[in-house]
Formats: C-alpha cells, structure tokens, sequence
C-alpha cells in the first residue's frame, strides 16, 4: 500500500478523533461552568453533588467510564438502551472533561479578589452585574493557559475511543501493523502534532488578545 | 470542604467498625470454653433478651439451578430475539485469515464467508460487528453482538461463560523463531534459555506456560500476536509462540520472510468455537446447520478458498 493511500485512510480515521474533540470541547466547556457555579453554590445539597459528580469523574480512569457508557445500559435494562458508539464516547469525553473545565472555572472565579466584589456592591452593583462586567473577563484572561493545557490534552485523549472500537487514528494504524506495516502507527504522530500545533497557535493568539489589560 | 472530610472519616470509621464486628463468632467460639465457667450462659442471654436473632444472607436457590444445561423456558428465548430482529449480529476482530478486508477492500475471510453460508440457512441476515476482544463477553451480554465468531478457540473458561456451538477447526500452536537460528532451536529443550514472547492472555501464553521447558524460558507478554512477530524480527525476543494459522497466513512471507515455524513442534492443540450467550438456544440450530454445510461440502470449500483445509476438523 503506498503512502498516499496510507496517508488518506489514516486522515479519513483521524476525522474521528476531530469529531469527537470538537463535540467534547463544545459541550463539555458549558457544562463544566454549570457544575463550576453548582460546587460553588451557598445551597449545600447542590454543592455536594457537584462536587461528588467532579470527584468520581477525576478519580476513576476515562476508559473505564468508556467501557461503562458503552457496555451497561445494554447489559442493565436490555439492548433497546445500547448507545452508538460515537454517541456512548462523546457522553463519556463530555462528563469527564467537564469536571476538570469546571475546577479550572472555580479556580479561576475564586481567584478574582473578594474587595472586587465588595467595591462593586458600594458602588450599587448587582451580583449578576459584578460577575460580568468586573469577574468574567479576569476569570477568562486566567483561565486561558489551563484551559490550554486540557484542551491539548483532550486530543491526545480522543484516542482512547478506541477502546470502545470507535476507528480513530491509532486502531486504524494498528490495523495496517495486522497487515505487517509498521510504519503506519508511527507516522500518526504527525498527525497530532500538527493538530496540537494549530491548536497552540489558536490558544496563544487567544493570550495576546487578552493582553491588553493585567490582573 | 471541612465538612466532605468529615463525612468521609465518620464514614471510614463506620466501615473499619463494621469490620471489627466481623470478628465477633470467634470471640463467642472463645466463650464456650470450659475455662470460664463464670460467664453467663448462651441459653440465659437469649432467654434474656427474648429473641434469637438468626443469621442469614440474601440468596436463592436459581443461582443453582441456572448451571444445570437447558434454559429457563419462562425467560424470553435468545432464538426468539435473534428472530425479531432478523439479523444475526456477529462479532469479529480483523485478523486475517479469519475476517479482514482484503485489498480490494472487500469483507472476507474464512469466518466472514463461513458466517454468512450458517446465516443463510438460518434465514437470517448477518451483520459484522468489530468489537474490543478483550470486552468480548460484555459484547455479548449487553446483546451488541448475539455471538462471538472469530476464530475462538475455545478454553474451559469460556465454556463456562459462554454457550459454544461444535468445534469446526483443529488448531494448535507454534513456535516462530529467525530463519537464521533453524539449526539453534529445535524442539522446547532447546528453548529454555530463549527470550519469548506471546500475546497477553492467548493459547500461546498458555502454552508457554503448560510447557516444561517453555515454562522455564524468560518469557514477555505483548499486547497482540502480530507484536510478537515484529519483536522476533527485530532481535527483541529469540521466538514468540502463536496460532499456527496466523503464523501459516504470515510468517515466511512479506515482512516476515525471515521468521520460520518450528518443524514438527505442536503444543496445546486446540480447537475453534462459535461463541453464544450462556444459555443461548441457537447453539443446536447453529450445529445442525453447519453439520449441512459440511455435509454438502460447502465449508470444505470455503476452508480450502483460505488455506486452512487441512485444519477443519471435519477432514481430520
């Protein structure tokens, strides 16, 4: 098989692993604040949850929540319930990257100094007002560099999906090693690594934008 | 924050107290020692407190009776579902030359050509399902496949957890060492100073292991047969030990025309299943049809198509 045909069917997998990074990355970065702003919350039951949803998603491994997304619903209540794949990796990518976007957001937020808030709220300002017009762009221009690394950690992550036999790149390229070409998984890399240079690129533009003012 | 530690050390000490009460029957065994006679009796403290409490746990007598053959004939029948859906979901991994995409890019394969023939008869439509090998009994049990057909070879294990239809192929194991080394390594005893290696939780790791001499060997475990092949290739290891019909479709050609199987040297000689849910009810409909494509010569032509005539156990 010559390099181009390699080359094209190895790009047509790593459409995967984009798919599934872009889906993550869109719906996980709201959900992240929703539970960022739930661990926060003064009402304590809705504090506990969010934070246990956090705790159990960072602490058990991403292939493991894979394998439960995937398998038991099928296995629990019948074959009606099974989830396609993409489907069951995107659920499982979106949960888990959201407890980690929401401890950066918190971080972020809980960062911004208390007499802020405090000279709002003498000059009049409502909690609501506070939050977007002296915490928010702060909390961004903070954020930037540790949302950074997740989300360059994120592509490398969608990988993972093949534990669920979603053809991304890497099972692809492990097809052509059944087929004693070994050169194949090597070269994925290069794929990655261009992505996660644009990727740096975007995120860096990002930082000089926000550079006009200092926290 | 305070607070989650807390509930989570009260919930520790709970646990460790908990565990603490699981002492408890020694320390009464102690107590019927007639060393202490001034301790009051068992019969007084029950009589005492007016009620025998009885230990028991939660269990019932069908967990018993579900390994006892036929299946329960009240549970929806797994033919019955297969039926339904008029699809018969197949699980397979690319693994020549049992199911893979030739260079055409067409589907074949021993198993793929063999399945649809079975499905066939059976009036129902195959459907080819990749799955993680390793999950294979997940697969089944959340139903994203109804069997397991892939060149399986079949283990008492998997006889204990799966429902696994005739054996169709006789295979066994081999042992693939550096054309160079012919002279050096001829049977297991010559062996036993050998780096090997084979795929973690294969018929070649448990042959390794069941052998004598092999057994001795320093031994890796890799993550796939075909790894094995490239680390024999490249020097890493003296010989890898895998399924003589892998090592038959690949070694001496292509990229392993330097590797070579030992003469003569067959070690756990196994056979391949067809993997059904426990309990499955499609397992004598699956043999009584491939008994008529082995009768009408069908199977036999599909073997001899992929080089493996000489291993269905139907010409042996």
């Amino acid at each position: 098989m010559s390099f181009m045909t390699v080359t094209k069917m190895l790009l047509e997998s790593f459409a995967l692993n984009c798919q599934l990074f872009l889906i993550t990355l869109i719906l996980s970065l709201p959900l992240g604040l929703v539970v960022a702003f739930g661990s926060m919350s003064r009402w304590k039951p809705l504090s506990w949850v969010s934070r246990f949803f956090v705790y159990i998603m960072r602490s058990t491994p991403l292939m493991l929540q894979l394998a439960i997304v995937y398998y038991l619903p099928g296995i629990v209540w019948g074959p009606a319930y099974n989830l396609p794949k993409m489907v069951a990796a995107s659920l499982a990518f979106i949960l888990n990257y959201a407890a980690y976007f929401s401890e950066i957001f918190r971080g972020g937020i809980q960062g911004v100094p208390a007499g802020q808030q405090e000279a709002g709220q003498v000059l009049g300002m409502t909690r609501g007002q506070i939050f977007l017009r002296v915490t928010l762009l702060q909390v961004i221009k903070r954020i930037v560099p540790p949302i950074g690394n997740e989300v360059i950690t994120l592509v490398k992550d969608t990988s993972l999906a093949n534990f669920i036999m979603v053809k991304e790149i890497i099972m692809m390229a492990k097809e052509f090693g059944n087929k004693a070409m070994i050169w194949p998984l090597f070269y994925t890399g290069v794929f990655f690594l261009i992505f996660n240079g644009v990727v740096t690129l975007l995120l860096s533009r990002c930082e000089k934008k926000l550079d006009y003012f200092k926290v | 924050m305070k607070k989650l530690l807390a509930l989570g050390l009260s919930l520790a000490l709970t646990l460790s107290l908990s565990a603490c009460g699981g002492d408890a029957p020694q320390d009464q065994s102690k107590t019927s020692d007639p060393s202490a006679p001034a301790a009051p009796s068992d019969l007084e403290y029950v009589k005492d407190t007016g009620t025998p409490k009885i230990g028991y746990t939660d269990f019932a007598p069908q967990d018993q009776s579900k390994t006892s053959e036929p299946p329960a004939p009240a549970a929806p029948s797994d033919l019955e579902y297969v039926k339904d859906t008029g699809t018969l979901k197949i699980g397979y991994t690319d693994f020549a030359p049992m199911n893979y995409t030739n260079e055409s890019g067409e589907f074949v394969g021993f198993e793929t050509e063999f399945a649809t023939a079975v499905c066939e008869k059976l009036a129902l439509t195959p459907e080819f399902v990749e799955i993680n090998w390793d999950s294979k009994t997940m697969e089944l049990e959340s139903k994203r496949i109804d069997c397991i057909w892939n060149g399986m070879t079949i283990t008492p294990e998997l006889q204990e957890a799966l429902a696994i239809g005739d054996p169709y192929i006789k295979n066994y194991q081999v042992v693939v060492i550096r054309t160079a080394d012919a002279d050096k390594y001829k049977t297991t005893a010559d062996l036993v100073e050998a780096d090997l290696q084979a795929e973690a939780g294969s018929a070649g790791e448990a042959a390794i292991q069941g052998d004598e001499n092999l057994s001795k060997a320093p031994y890796t475990s890799v993550d796939k047969q075909t790894s094995a092949l490239l680390e024999v290739k490249a020097g890493g290891a003296d010989a890898c030990v895998l399924d003589f019909v892998l090592a038959g479709a690949m070694v001496g050609t292509g990229n392993y025309s330097d590797l070579m199987v030992i003469p003569d040297l067959q070690l756990s000689v196994e056979e391949y299943g067809v993997g059904f849910r426990k309990g499955s009810d499609i397992v004598p409909l699956f043999n009584k049809a491939m008994q008529a494509l082995i009768d009408d010569g069908t199977l036999n032509q599909i073997a001899v198509k992929y080089d493996l005539g000489e291993l269905l156990l139907a010409n042996q």
